[in-house]
This record gives structure tokens, sequence and C-alpha cells, in this order.
């Protein structure tokens, strides 16, 4: 199956990853497949929420915490900047505080939790997967491309969205059990309707947003998850342990995309040892990567000549993977 | 009687009943629903004390409804237990 017939065969799918340890070449084939979409006349995002994303370098533009912005027709390129969303967001809970009590600054202790809170390290995971949610949820494109953090965040996430969801629901029931207890007192007392509990109002909020972030990952029929390999032992044997461990949580998996796979060509020239070498260890690799994942392996894409930055060199790449 | 004292009347009676019949329950459930109240921001705020129970990012959207109770909640939670605990 090729990743052409993929996409052609599956319309619905419209939130597309490429997921896999760093440094294989995630960025690359997001821009690519970006690429090709918005040729196919689709109106395309790709996004990124790493810190250390790398959009800005693929497309030569400067394009971090700006927004959606335009890189040609039908493809708009968005990188989200963490802590100036953490930010906005400690700037919200701070107005929403000085608006609900008429304070004229927020109160030294809680001024302290807010920014004790915003230095623990899952907030981060949490403000990113929240951001997303905000973006896909918009609707406006036709596919999203989402170039995923490294595999252990979003894994970390899909965990704590779990946990979360869990968490929430409980305190839910103390919330509305509290809710009886006032409404009791409230009834011995004669006293008119209690007001509504805004925390429940806002735990439900919450709720909803975790399963939204959780389902983006997980949607059987919109999510379309690309694992990007390259034919080395290390990379295969954390592969089937994140493939292992994604289905746990029910990630739709889509395929596999071999990636820097040295052109066999090369062996009818005169080539150097240390080339041959590479193209013998390839092989064996390749061969257990046919065995292990066979009619999963989406394409193979071979070691360029030079690294993809710019519309040019990723055109070529989105030829070389979508065909002319 | 006029029309007020019999309205004062049936006011003072009405006070009575409730204070002998559901004065004591509704104390007692006001007080579980603070214990609740203090539990909910443990769960919730539960960093403040250092009792980390899980990522703040969304319970930092409740902290805006909690900012009142803040400092009996701390006082109620970091005190030693003495003898008032039984009374109150």
């Amino acid at each position: 199956m090729t990743l052409k017939k993929i996409f052609e065969e599956h319309p619905e799918r419209r939130y597309i990853m490429f997921g896999g340890k760093g440094g294989l070449g995630k960025t690359t084939f997001s821009a690519a497949t970006a690429y090709w979409l918005a040729q196919q006349g689709k109106k395309v995002l790709v996004f990124s929420v790493d810190p250390q994303a790398s959009l800005s370098d693929i497309f030569q533009k400067d394009i971090f915490g700006k927004g959606p912005v335009k890189i040609m027709d039908n493809l708009w390129a968005q990188e989200i900047d963490a802590d100036q969303h953490i930010k906005a967001y400690q700037n919200e809970i701070r107005q929403k505080i000085l608006d609900m009590y008429g304070f004229e600054s927020v109160p030294d202790e809680i001024e302290q939790y807010i920014q004790a809170a915003s230095a623990e390290p899952a907030m981060e995971e949490s403000a990113i997967f929240d951001a997303v949610v905000d973006i896909v949820v918009g609707g406006e494109y036709d596919y999203y491309i989402y170039d995923l953090v490294p595999l252990g965040h979003a894994l970390y996430y899909l965990s704590m969205a779990k946990v979360y969801d869990e968490w929430i629901n409980k305190i839910t029931k103390l919330r509305e059990e509290m809710r009886e207890y006032e409404e009791m007192v409230s009834r011995l007392k004669r006293e008119k309707e209690t007001e509504e509990d805004q925390i429940l109002t806002e735990l439900q909020y919450i709720r909803t947003r975790i399963n939204a972030s959780s389902s983006i990952l997980t949607d059987k029929e919109k999510t379309g998850f690309f694992f990007v390999i390259i034919p080395e032992e290390m990379i295969l044997i954390d592969t089937a342990k994140a493939a292992e461990l994604f289905a746990k949580f029910d990630v739709p998996i889509m395929g596999y995309v071999v990636n820097r796979v040295v052109p066999r060509e090369l062996l009818q020239q005169n080539i150097p040892a240390y080339l041959k070498n590479r193209i013998e260890m390839q092989d064996k690799y390749l061969g257990q990567i046919k065995t292990t994942f066979g009619q999963q392996v989406a394409a193979h894409v071979p070691e360029l000549e030079r690294d993809v930055t710019g519309l040019d060199m990723i055109r070529q790449l989105a030829e070389i993977m979508y065909g002319k | 009687m006029s029309e007020e004292e019999k309205k004062s009347f049936w006011q003072n009676m009405k006070e009575i009943l409730y204070g002998m019949a559901s004065h004591d329950m509704s104390r007692y459930a006001l007080r579980t629903r603070a214990s609740m109240e203090h539990l909910f921001i443990l769960i919730t705020m539960g960093d403040m004390i250092g009792i980390p129970i899980l990522p703040p990012y969304y319970s930092l959207r409740l902290l805006p409804y909690v900012v009142p109770q803040i400092s009996t909640w701390k006082r109620r939670l970091l005190r030693e237990k003495d003898v008032s605990d039984a009374m109150f």
C-alpha cells in the first residue's frame, strides 16, 4: 500500500501524525505531506508543539508563536509557543480572581501558587495539548498535520489524560455530594433555590477538554498515525515497543515510513567499503522491517543528497513519497 | 390581635419549630459540607501545602472559585488537634 493510496482510501482521516524517535524525519515528512495535500487542493494546517520546533527551519520562515502563517496556497503552518500559552493562561486566571472578588491585586499566597504551579513539568504538556484542542476544534482546515513531539511525550500525555479523567470523575462525584448537602440545608431552612455550582460547571468543561485532546490522538475514524523509522536495530526495537504501547491506548496506526534508505543503485558503482557495509547493514534491517511490519510499510524514502529545507526540497521529497 | 402581631406570632412559631426540629440537622449538614469543601480543595490544590496530587494545569481553572476558602482551609489542615475539634 502506498502513501498516496492510503490517503485516497481514507479521506475521512483528517488528523495526520508522524511520530517516532527524535531526528528521524517527522517534521520533514509532515511538511512534505502537507505540501502534497495542499497541491491536491486541500486546505492544510501543519502544526508543531515542540519547543524546539523545526517547522520554522524547514519552511525558512519564522513562525514561532505567531499563529497560523500562510506558506503557500492552501498551506498554513503554525508553531505553538507553550510558554506564551501558559503565560496567557495564568493571566486569565489572575484576571478572573480580580474580577470575581474585586481585589486590587492577587493575594500573595494565591500568586505564589499560580507561579509554582506553572513550574511543574507536566504543565507544559497539558498546556500544549490544550492548545491543540483549540486548533483542531476550530475545524477550518481539511487536514491537520500534527508534527508530534517525540513519542515519550505523547504517551505520557495519553496516560495522563486517563488518570485525569478518573480524577475528574471522582471530584465531580464529591462535588455532587457537596451539592446535595447544600440543598438539604436550604430545604431545612426553607430558603429559595441554591446557586448554581460554578465549580461543577468548570469540572465538566475540564472533562470535555481532556477527552477532546486525547480523542484527537485516538479517534479511530479521523486520526491516522504514521511511525517514522530507519533501518537500524535500536530504532526498530524502540519503535516496536512504542507501537505496542500506542496500541494499548487505541492510537490508530496507519503505517510505517522508512527513512534514510541508502539507494541500492550505488552498488553498481565502484563504492568504498564503508558505504557497502552500510548498505549491507540496512539490507538486514530492511528484511526485518518487511517481516515485522509487512503490508504496513507505506513508503521507503532514500537518504537524500542534502537536508530538506525550503519549498523546493519539500516538493522533491513530496514527489518521492507520493509520486509526481 | 392585630394582623401584624398574628404574623410575627406565626413567624416565631416557625422559628421555634425550626430550632427544635431541624437546626441541628442543618448545622450538621453544613459541617459535613465544610469538611467536604476542604477535602475538595486538598485534592485540587494540594500543591499549596506541599502535597502534589496531580498536574496543576486544570487545577488552576478551579483556583478562582476557592480563593476565599484557602486561608481557612490551610488553617484547618495544618493546625494541631485540640479540644475545640469536638465542639465545632
